[in-house]
Formats: structure tokens, C-alpha cells, sequence
């Protein structure tokens, strides 16, 4: 390994600084009024002054809550060693009605497996944290009691438990059983946790029942993307990088043709691209296709296809006409690229040609691809065309 | 197993080991003690100083090492010559030799053999028919009167000092004459008692706040400014605080009294200890006259206990400024097993408290029976055998399984106590957000007076009744009422009426139906909160079902039975059994029974089978929304004393939230995200800290409640992409053209396009245009749902972003939001005028 030019090393340094959340975020962070120094300010209030919170986070994906969350909580693991425990619980992992660990646990309605499963991983995580022994086979009454006697017991050690609920609005699901016993513990005894949760539904305090509700301390950060007046913000990040990734190694600076040509790289097209790279049979086999649609027929196969083909084929008298096998052949390649796509996923065991299939473009983009399409007969346009002006009476 | 921790701490702090030197230990089971493995602890150990032992005390034992911080530093200083110091006292039969003399000067040395034997036996064998312990509440002793709950001083062994004499009165460090009628103060810092008139200068009156002697300012500067030597042949007395706190004496508090059979007055004592002999040491932010309990308890004779001294929890210390010299603050537990520190709990205090003084009636009245001291003797034991496995679990158990009892648990406290707690001192805005906690229990509970006699009216109606017929009362009301707070008032009302002893004893079991697993596990926990044993379900219903159906079988056990269920329709099942089970059991004769249902809705009886609805529905009580003046009333009775909010900041979210809900809940957690957003906006100015105070306005409160009721939507929607927002508005516009409330995506494209090249903009690709809707749709579920269409059969086993082009689109914003996103777009983005003339 050589020296790297200075160009390849400022190339590096941009693509890390972009790529990890933690610098984006903590750039932002001096100001008294943004999201990171209003949350420390919360969960530091609750280590110091010993109360119970609960926050939410709320904003679209990518507007990075769970970053700023997480350089708060590591910034006040550093500021109280050995004074906050941190439990984490994913909405998506452990809100799963099919989670494969459920028949280990006793037999239940299946309501409250998600909130047993739930409260049973509370407690794992609690005694991994504080050195314990943990039993997987502990009913539901011995966890919960666990963790209140925990709380109690932490908060007289004046140690705080940070619940991190991510994508809260799946927890809110059933009787939120889990949410109560939480939100009541932290009412009725003296403790010190903060939930926090973190959904990108922005109504997810609407969700809870209204007891749970009541018992909801309602603190909301709301969490907005950086910037505005483009037109596909959340794009930005992605541009920026590929732009880099396009930095013209000679020269050493980023120019305007980097970010032009880094653009369309982001915002391809993929139908389109598919359309144009189709042979003429195939956009013929997703012509005859749409004008079936249009026609409203019930279900469509490859037999009915090959007749609309054939029924396409004498009435415009068009050149040229394959054999059956030969479409059979572009239409299965269709299906590989996913430009059609079986009806349903019954009847494996039946050949191609007898399934159901469905169109998975609309009308407008077809029409684009054949104006597109480089070797498009121009009969295709006028059929196409033809073809609308049937959809649209 | 239970050496083991002993040998680490005696690696960790080796100072403290050295009045025990190993072999000792081996020495050891000789002493009563080890018959009791809970008292076999570091203290106790010393404590065998005081146990008697007949054995010659050899003269050259008198050089024993002297425990304490003073002599440890000078072992420290010549380290060469503690081996042979220890290896000099395991030579000696026993280490406890100043004990034994004091003892063989008090007591014949006949007498004490005996009562050694007889102890041990009846700890072995705990069953001495003829001769038993008695044990007392109060014990009047050489002159001083002891009760279980005091905290007094405690000899630590026979010190051939002079100050045998142990001053009552303290006496001024200056001119070391006793206070006399002048008025003394005591330096905040060193703890010396000054006469107001020998300081130099001298002071009128004692200063407000803290006040620092010149000596400890001196020392403070640098300088050094030694004390005033005593006038000759005066040997300067030192106070019993002052021997404490360099521990030549110890304080511990009496667990319980009682006279061994050969009439000696022993007692069960709980250690505290000073900063000095933790194993973090003294931190900086300790208090002068701070003591930590630990928990370890030890049997001591009487005799030892010199006199009282007043451990304090810091609310009662902070009240004590003139109780003299004998006062001390207890805040925490210390564990000396694991070296950690954890609060005392309030609430396990008061219960305590509230049982010594109102069952002292009872136990001075039945001193001697020996029903009464033989059933504690039992408990005692049992206590003890409780105490083993806690202390020393003999092989790992999981912490979160065992049934009922939790272990492990005493591992967890801080190692140290964290600064922040004890040297901020609180801001009164501080002050205000603790009280306004949901946790703190408020002093009193106003508003809700006729209800709560109306509880109390009925359990009492129910419990007082001869013949006890099982009574059933329904109380709803919407949350934050304060339901279940009244009826735990009431309850605790009661059980003091009980202890008072003008009220029948009952049993109370509490439930709540959100925290059990499923409804018909509460069968199981009422069994449990009966018997205290824990059965299955079903095993438990047919427990409960003989206990309140059948005379002959509910055993001795004939006290009442409150029974309270929270949150009452979760134990609607689908044929409601369990429901009519709990409730059919009111009506049974003898059942002795009372069930309190509490839920949200009005008509829950009604909603029932009319076999469930006739049985509950009888009795009801409405806990109605707050309004605006009972919240402010709740709001301002905590905020009592506290100077932080603007009267009317008060009054405004009071009506804010009696307008909406009426909870009580919301409207203290408006006012603490008010006091909150003051704090932070007090804290992050760095301005503020010179004008003074910050009080929470009406603006604080304003935003509070904006962040509590408002929803965000039109924040995120004006923040959002161009692109984003001329799809919503492409949307909207589709629904109203259509008047449909949904439309397809292909339509939406449509109009889409017409509004970009409309207005100039560049038209998206379609592809792009699926990507923001799907973004909008599938991830911000706020603004899109997708439909099933009707064209685009079997919709939900397909992908959405490959479906959402088949799919129909139903904005699923609020009508007001709807209305706003328009107008955002329009305002920002100029678009086409038409747009919200078609709209409207």
C-alpha cells in the first residue's frame, strides 16, 4: 500500500463523515434548541433529579432519531458510569406473533404472547445487565414482579433504567398490556426509568388506549428533515455520496458535472430501463396483455394472450408472427424480469402457461417505453395508441 | 459460604481485620454466635467482645490491637510490625479479653457460663419448654427507657481512657466550660460547639444558614490555627458524637428486647456505621453527622447500650437544628457484603413507624403471657432461617423465577453514593417538578372527600356487620380520577383504625387486571394473597370456591375479605365465568366477602350477562371528570410552599384540561413539562443565573400543551419535499374532483404531471413518483392507506411498492389537516390557484 494521494484521502475522510450518523448529528448539537441538547436535557433530568419520563420520538425515516438518541445515551453512559442500564426492545423483533420462541413459554391465549415475550426479554436483558441469574422458563406473574422489584431497586440505588421502545407504534397493538404494567410501575412506586419510544408514525400517542394514554407522560421531540427545498430531500445523502464516489481524482475538487451526473444515478428508472432492453415479441406479449386488461377480462393466462397475438395479428396484419413456443419462451422471460408476475402463489405444480398472470405496469409507462424502445415498429405506437383510446371510452 | 465474602472484604479493607486476626475464626465457633450464622458478621465478630468467655485474661492482652481509624493509620505507618502484632494475638485463646474483664467485674463469672449454655441450647434445639425468652416492647434499664425502633449508643470495648464519664453536655471548645446558660453554636464543618460570647468577634445571635468556625476557615485558607490548648490538669471530655464518629463507640437500633431466662436483658441490634468504615471511605460530599445502616444484625447484653442518640432520615434532620448533640443522619443502606449503598425506602419506614407507635398499647398490656412470646420466639427462628439462604445462596439462583421471592436483588445499589444527589442544592422550579411527580404521594387528597367516606361508609357497613354478608360496590369514572388513589386512602384509613384496634382485622388482596397474564390467573393470585401459597388456577378455584362456599372448610381463617380489582373488563372472558365466579362468591353465606370493581366504563353491568349484571350493578360510584377547580385546587395543594408558577400559568391548564378530559394525570404532567421547559430554558441561558428567579408563565404552559394535544402533521408536511407535497395535494384534489374517498394511483400520476408542468415543474419519472408514495404511504402511515382495490384481486399478498399502482388511495389525514397541507402548499409553493377553487 502506497501513499494515497491527497485526493483519495480527502475522498475517504467525506465518504466516513457521511456514512456514520453520529458526525452528521453531532454537528448539530451545540444549540439549545435542537432535538440532541432537548433529549440529553430530559434523560439527564431524570438521572439527576430522579423522576420517571416518558418520551417520544416522532419523524419520517432517516431523520434520524435513533442516531440522536444513541449519542445521548452514550454521552451520558460516559458523564454516569454504572448509573444507567439500558433495555432495548424492537417493535419489529419483538412484537412478532410467530416469534419461534413461543412455544417455550406456557400455555397462553395468544394475545399475550407478544407482551410475554416481551416482558420475558425486559428481564433478560435486566439480569444480563446487572450480573444476575436469568431463567428462560419464568411465568409471566414472576417477570413482571421481577421487574418491579427491580425498578424499586434501582431507584433507591439511584440507578436509572432507560427503556428504548423502537418503532413504538408496534407496541401498541393488542391490549398493551406491556405499556400499562411499564407506565404504571413508573406512577406507582419510586423509580427512576424513562421509556422512550421511537415511531415514525406520527400519531402514535393517538394509538395507546386512554389509559395507557393517561398514564403517558406525553414529552414528543419531533424530528424533521434537514433540509427542504429540494425536491426529494431524503435523497440527499445518497447524491452527495455517489457525487463523491464520482470526484474527479486529478483535479481534487468536486464539481457541479459530479453532482449532475451523480443525479440520474439515484433517480433511475427501472421499468423503463427494462422496457427499452425487451424485444419487440415481448412488448407485443405486454401489449396484448394491457389491452386485455382493458377489456376487463376476468383472468388472463398465456393461452389467452396467444389469442388476443393471434386476433392482434389479423386484424393489423402485421409482418411478422411467431410460434407458440417461441412466445411461450419470452413470455417465461418476462416473468423473469418481473415485469408480469403470477396472480397468485397457488398451482405450483401447473405449467407456466395455465397460471394466472398479472400486468405490473401501468399503461402510461408502457407507452413511454415503446416511444422509447429503439427498434419499436411504428405499428406498436399506433396500436398502443389504439389501445388507449380504448381504455380511455 | 458465608466466609467466603468475609475473606474478600478482609483483603479489600484489611484495617478492619486486624482486631481479628484468621485464626480467631477457627477460634470462634466456641462463642455462642455461631449458632446463629445471620449474627456471625464482620460486626458480630467484634461483638464477641462482649459475649462472656471464662478464661484467665492474660495481662499482656491489654496491648490488644486497638480497632479504629487512629490506630489502622498507625499500623499503616509501621508496616513491618503488624505480622508480629498478629501473630501475637492467635497465640491469646481469645482477642476478646477487654470485654471479658468488664464483664467479670460487673457479673460473676458463674452466672454467665450458664446463660451461655442455655443460649446455645435453645438455639439448637429452639424448643426449651419450661424456661423462654421474654420479650418486650419497652425496657426500662439503669435508668434510661429502651422500646424496639430506638437508636442508641453502643461500647465498643473497654477503653482505658479517661473518658469513662461520657458528658452529657457538650462542652464549648474555646473556653471548655459546659454550655451553661449561653447560647452555643456549632461549626457546620468540624462539629465543635463554640459559646456565641468566646468567638472571636463575638456574635449576637446564631447566623441564618450555614456557619463555619475561624479554625476550619483557617485550615480552609491554608493556614493553620490550632485549637485552644485545655487549661491544665482539665482533660478535654470528649462527647459520645465524638467517639461515635471516630469510632470508639457504635450506635446501632433496636430491633427487639427481650430477657433471657436467667433475667439478663439482651437485645437484636442493627448496625449503622460512618463513612470512614465503608469501603469507598469518607466521600467528599458526606455529612458530618451522616451514618449509613447496614444490614447486619447482632445480639447484644444490655449493658453495653450507654444511651440514646436520634438517627434521622435527612426530612427530620433538616427540622432538628436544636436538638443538641445526638443527632444523626441516615439516608442510606449499606450493604457489607456487596459494599453497595441504596436509599432507605420511605414507605417500608412509615410502615414501620406507624406499627411501633400504634401497637404499643397492645404489647405493654400483654407483657407476660406466654402465648405472646412464644409465637414471636417461632418467628424469630423462622426469620433466621429465612435470613440463610439470602445471605448466602448456595448455588446460583435465577433472579426473575422463583416463586414470590426474588433474588439477587441485594446486589444492585450504587457503589458510591453519586455526588449530584447531595451537593445540588434544589432550585425551587426543581422542587416544583418533583412534587408534581405522579410518583410523590400527595399529603393530602382534596376533592374527593364524599366519595372516599362513601368507600369508607361501605367497607366499613360490610365489615362491622355481624353477620358479614358479602357485599359487591362498582366504581367507574374516566382515568386520572382518582379512583384507585381513593380507594387506597380509604384502605389505609382503615388498616390504621385496625392497628388503633377500634376496627375487626381483615385481609385486602389488590389486583389489577392489565397485569395478570390472563383473566383466569387472578384466581390463583387471590389464592396467594389469602394463603400465601401459589397454586394453579384451577386448583386455586377450587381452593376459593370451598374457602367461601363452605362453612366448615375456611379453617380458622374467619377475617373478612376485601377484594379490589383494577381495570375490572379485562376479565370479561368470552362466557364471562370468570367474572360470575368472583362475584357469586359475595352471595354466599359466610362467604365474608367484599369485592371492589374498578373500571372506565359507565355501563359495563349492562354490557354483561344479566346473571353477572344483577350481582354487580347494585352498588355503583361515579368518579366524574375534575373540573377546572378541583384540578387547580389538586395542582396548587402539591405546589404548597413551592414559589415557582405564575397563578394563572395554574388556572389556564387547568381549564385547558378540564375542557378536554377532566384528568388529573394530564393536567399535573402539563404543569411539570412546563416547570421542565422553564428549567431547560433557565439552565441553557447563561443570563438568567444573574436576574434571579425564573417562574413558569403562561407561555410555558402554553407550549406544554401545544406538545401535548397537538399533533404534528403540519409541521412534517411543511418540512417535507416538494415532491411529497405536490402528491398530497395532487391527491386531495382527486378526492374532491371524484367525491370519492379513494382514488387509484395511476389517476393520481395523471394529475400529478398536470400539476408540475402547470407550474413549471420538472414532471418526476414514474418510478420516482411510486417511490415518494410508497414513502408516504407505507412508512408515514399518516397521510396514505392503502386500500384493497377492487380491480386488483388478492391485493394482500403482493408487495406494496409493486402494488401500490393497482391499489386505491384513501388520504386518511383529519379534514382539518387536509385543509392545512393545502393551504401549505399553496403559501409555499405557489401552486395553481385552481387547485383549491376546485377545492372549494
Amino acid at each position: 500500500m502506497g501513499r494515497l494521494n491527497p485526493a483519495e484521502q480527502a475522498k475517504i475522510i467525506l465518504r466516513s463523515r457521511i456514512s456514520s450518523p453520529s458526525f452528521v448529528f453531532s454537528f448539530f448539537s451545540q444549540s439549545p434548541d435542537s432535538n440532541y441538547s432537548k433529549l440529553k436535557y430530559i434523560i439527564s433530568s431524570s438521572v439527576t433529579e430522579a423522576c420517571n419520563n416518558s418520551v417520544l420520538l416522532l419523524g419520517p425515516r432517516g431523520c434520524g432519531k435513533v442516531a440522536v438518541l444513541e449519542i445521548v445515551l452514550e454521552e451520558l453512559l460516559k458523564e454516569h458510569p454504572d448509573m444507567i442500564s439500558v433495555i432495548r426492545l424492537n417493535g419489529l423483533l419483538h412484537c412478532d406473533n410467530n416469534c419461534a420462541l413461543k412455544v417455550e413459554l406456557p400455555i397462553l391465549p395468544p394475545c399475550c404472547y407478544t407482551d410475554c415475550m416481551n416482558i420475558l426479554e425486559i428481564a433478560r436483558q435486566l439480569c444480563l445487565e446487572h450480573h444476575l441469574m436469568f431463567s428462560k422458563m419464568a411465568s409471566y406473574d414472576d417477570n413482571s414482579q421481577f421487574l418491579l422489584s427491580m425498578l424499586r431497586e434501582c431507584g433507591l440505588a439511584h440507578k436509572t433504567i432507560v427503556f428504548v421502545l423502537d418503532e413504538f407504534d408496534l407496541f401498541t397493538q393488542g391490549k398493551q398490556r406491556l405499556l400499562y404494567s411499564l407506565l404504571d410501575a413508573m406512577q406507582s412506586i419510586t423509580s427512576q426509568a424513562v421509556v422512550v419510544g421511537v415511531s415514525c408514525r406520527l400519531d402514535a400517542d393517538q394509538l395507546l388506549e386512554k389509559r395507557v394514554r393517561s398514564r403517558f407522560s406525553h414529552r414528543k421531540l419531533l424530528f424533521l428533515p434537514p433540509s427542504r427545498e429540494d425536491l426529494q430531500s431524503d435523497m440527499m445523502i445518497a447524491t452527495r455520496f455517489s457525487a463523491i464516489c464520482h470526484m474527479d481524482m486529478n483535479s481534487g475538487f468536486l464539481s457541479v458535472e459530479n453532482f449532475k451526473s451523480a443525479l440520474p444515478s439515484i433517480q433511475r428508472q427501472p421499468k423503463l430501463e427494462a422496457l427499452k432492453d425487451c424485444s419487440v415479441l415481448e412488448l407485443y406479449i405486454l401489449v396484448c396483455m394491457k389491452r386485455l386488461e382493458v377489456k376487463e377480462l376476468e383472468l388472463c393466462n398465456f393461452n389467452s394472450i396467444m389469442k388476443e397475438y393471434k386476433s392482434i395479428h389479423d386484424t393489423f396484419q402485421t409482418s411478422d408472427y411467431y410460434a407458440r413456443n417461441v412466445c411461450l419462451r419470452a413470455f417465461e422471460h418476462l416473468l423473469d424480469r418481473a415485469l408480469i408476475s403470477f396472480e397468485d402463489n397457488k398451482g405450483h405444480g401447473q405449467s407456466a402457461e395455465f397460471r394466472a398472470v398479472k400486468l405490473l405496469i401501468s399503461w402510461h409507462e408502457l407507452h413511454q417505453g415503446l416511444k422509447s424502445h429503439r427498434s419499436c415498429p411504428l405499428s406498436h405506437a399506433i396500436l398502443t395508441s389504439k389501445c388507449a383510446s380504448v381504455a380511455v371510452a | 459460604m458465608i466466609e467466603t465474602p468475609k475473606m474478600k472484604k478482609s483483603n479489600r479493607t484489611p484495617k478492619k481485620k486486624q482486631p481479628i486476626s484468621s485464626p480467631d475464626r477457627v477460634i470462634e465457633p466456641l462463642t455462642p454466635q455461631t449458632s446463629t450464622p445471620t449474627t456471625n458478621l464482620r460486626r458480630s465478630l467484634r461483638l464477641t467482645s462482649a459475649s462472656p468467655q471464662p478464661s484467665p485474661a492474660p495481662s499482656r492482652l491489654k496491648s490488644s490491637p486497638r480497632s479504629g481509624r487512629k490506630t489502622s493509620k498507625s499500623y499503616k505507618n509501621a508496616a513491618p510490625h503488624s505480622p508480629t502484632t498478629i501473630s501475637i494475638t492467635p497465640a491469646s485463646p481469645q482477642p476478646t479479653e477487654s470485654g471479658k474483664k468488664r464483664k467479670s467485674q460487673d457479673k460473676q463469672a458463674g452466672s454467665i457460663e450458664k446463660r451461655r449454655v442455655l443460649r446455645s441450647d435453645k438455639c439448637t434445639s429452639a424448643s426449651n419448654k419450661g424456661k423462654k425468652r421474654v420479650y418486650y416492647r419497652k425496657v426500662i434499664y439503669d435508668g434510661g427507657e429502651f422500646s424496639a425502633g430506638d437508636d442508641v449508643y453502643v461500647k465498643r470495648r473497654e477503653d482505658g481512657s479517661s473518658d469513662d464519664e461520657d458528658p452529657e453536655v457538650e462542652e464549648c471548645r474555646a473556653c471548655f466550660k459546659p454550655a451553661g446558660k449561653r447560647i452555643m453554636i456549632e461549626c457546620d464543618d468540624c462539629l465543635n460547639g463554640f459559646h456565641l460570647t468566646c468567638l472571636k468577634p463575638p456574635l449576637k445571635e446564631v447566623p441564618e444558614g450555614d456557619w463555619i468556625c475561624n479554625y476550619c476557615e483557617a485550615r480552609k485558607s491554608g493556614k493553620i490555627l490550632e485549637f485552644p490548648e485545655p487549661p491544665k490538669g482539665k482533660k478535654r471530655a470528649r462527647t459520645a458524637r465524638e467517639k461515635l464518629l471516630s469510632s470508639d463507640l457504635w450506635a446501632v437500633r433496636i430491633e427487639s428486647l427481650w430477657k433471657e431466662v436467667d433475667g439478663s436483658y439482651w437485645c437484636r441490634a442493627r448496625w449503622y456505621i460512618i463513612p470512614e468504615e465503608t469501603a469507598v471511605g469518607r466521600q467528599p460530599h458526606n455529612l458530618r453527622r451522616e451514618l449509613y445502616r447496614t444490614n447486619d444484625f447482632a445480639d447484644i447484653e444490655m449493658e453495653s447500650i450507654i444511651r440514646h442518640c436520634y438517627v434521622m432520615s435527612p426530612k427530620e434532620f433538616s427540622k432538628a437544628v436544636n436538638d443538641g448533640d445526638d443527632v444523626f443522619l441516615c439516608e442510606y443502606e449499606y450493604d457489607i457484603q456487596w459494599h453497595s449503598f441504596k436509599r432507605i425506602a420511605e414507605i417500608d419506614k412509615n410502615e414501620d413507624d406507624g406499627e411501633g407507635a400504634d401497637t404499643d398499647d397492645d404489647w405493654n398490656s400483654c407483657d407476660e403471657s406466654d402465648s405472646v412470646s412464644e409465637e414471636d420466639i417461632e418467628y424469630d427462628d423462622e426469620s433466621k432461617i429465612n435470613l440463610l439462604p439470602q445471605t448466602s445462596p448456595a448455588h446460583p439462583v435465577a433472579a426473575n423465577s422463583r416463586k414470590g421471592r426474588i433474588f439477587g436483588l441485594q446486589r444492585i445499589g450504587a457503589r458510591k453514593i453519586p455526588e449530584h444527589v447531595r451537593c445540588h442544592k434544589q432550585t425551587d422550579l426543581e422542587k416544583a417538578k418533583a412534587t408534581l411527580l405522579l410518583t410523590t404521594l400527595p399529603k393530602s387528597l382534596p376533592c374527593r372527600d364524599k366519595e372516599m367516606d362513601e368507600i369508607t361508609t361501605f367497607i366499613k357497613g360490610a365489615i362491622c356487620d355481624e353477620q358479614c354478608l358479602g357485599r359487591c360496590l362498582y366504581i367507574h369514572g374516566v382515568p386520572g380520577t382518582g379512583k384507585t388513589m381513593s380507594v387506597l386512602a380509604v384502605m389505609r384509613n382503615l388498616k390504621s383504625e385496625v392497628d388503633a384496634g377500634s376496627i375487626r382485622p381483615y385481609c385486602f388482596v389488590e389486583i389489577n387486571g392489565l397485569k395478570l397474564a390472563s383473566p383466569e390467573n387472578i384466581y390463583s393470585v387471590i389464592y396467594e394473597g389469602l394463603s400465601g401459597h401459589r397454586v394453579g388456577w384451577k386448583k386455586a378455584l377450587h381452593f376459593l370456591n370451598e374457602r367461601f362456599s363452605d362453612e366448615n372448610k375456611r379453617g380458622k381463617d374467619i377475617r373478612p375479605c376485601i377484594l379490589l380489582i383494577d381495570e375490572l373488563d379485562l376479565l370479561v372472558t368470552r362466557n364471562q365465568s370468570v367474572l360470575y365466579n368472583i362475584l357469586d362468591w359475595p352471595n354466599k353465606p359466610n362467604s365474608k366477602l367484599i369485592v371492589i370493581g374498578i373500571a372506565n366504563t359507565m355501563d359495563l353491568p349492562e354490557k354483561l350477562l344479566p346473571r353477572i349484571s344483577s350481582r354487580m350493578g347494585i352498588q355503583r360510584l361515579c368518579f366524574g371528570p375534575y373540573n377546572y377547580q378541583q384540578l387547580q385546587e389538586i395542582i396548587l395543594s402539591r405546589l404548597k410552599g413551592i414559589d415557582a408558577f405564575e397563578k394563572l400559568a395554574i388556572e389556564f391548564a387547568s381549564r385547558k384540561v378540564a375542557a378536554v378530559s377532566g384528568d388529573a394525570r394530564r393536567a399535573l404532567e402539563i404543569c411539570r413539562r412546563a416547570a421542565e421547559l422553564a428549567d431547560y430554558r433557565a439552565k441553557k441561558s447563561p443570563l438568567s443565573s444573574t436576574d434571579g428567579k425564573i417562574m413558569v408563565g403562561m407561555a410555558d404552559v402554553e407550549s406544554a400543551i401545544k406538545e401535548m394535544f397537538q399533533a404534528p402533521h403540519i409541521q412534517v408536511i411543511r418540512s417535507s419535499s416538494k415532491l411529497s407535497k405536490i402528491f398530497l395535494a395532487a391527491m386531495v384534489h382527486e378526492l374532491y374532483k371524484t367525491g370519492m374517498a379513494e382514488t387509484t394511483f395511476e389517476k393520481l400520476a395523471m394529475t400529478v404531471s398536470c400539476f408540475c408542468s402547470s407550474n413549471g415543474e420538472m414532471v418526476p419519472g414514474y418510478d420516482t413518483l411510486l417511490k415518494v408514495g410508497c414513502k408516504l404511504g407505507n412508512a408515514e402511515y399518516y397521510c396514505v392507506r392503502l386500500a384493497q382495490g377492487t380491480n386488483c384481486r388478492n391485493c394482500s399478498s403482493t408487495i406494496p411498492g409493486e402494488s401500490i399502482t393497482k391499489m386505491r388511495l384513501s388520504i386518511r389525514v383529519h379534514a382539518y389537516h387536509r385543509s392545512m397541507a393545502i393551504i401549505y402548499i399553496n403559501g409555499g409553493h405557489e401552486l395553481h390557484m385552481t387547485l383549491t377553487t376546485n377545492i372549494k
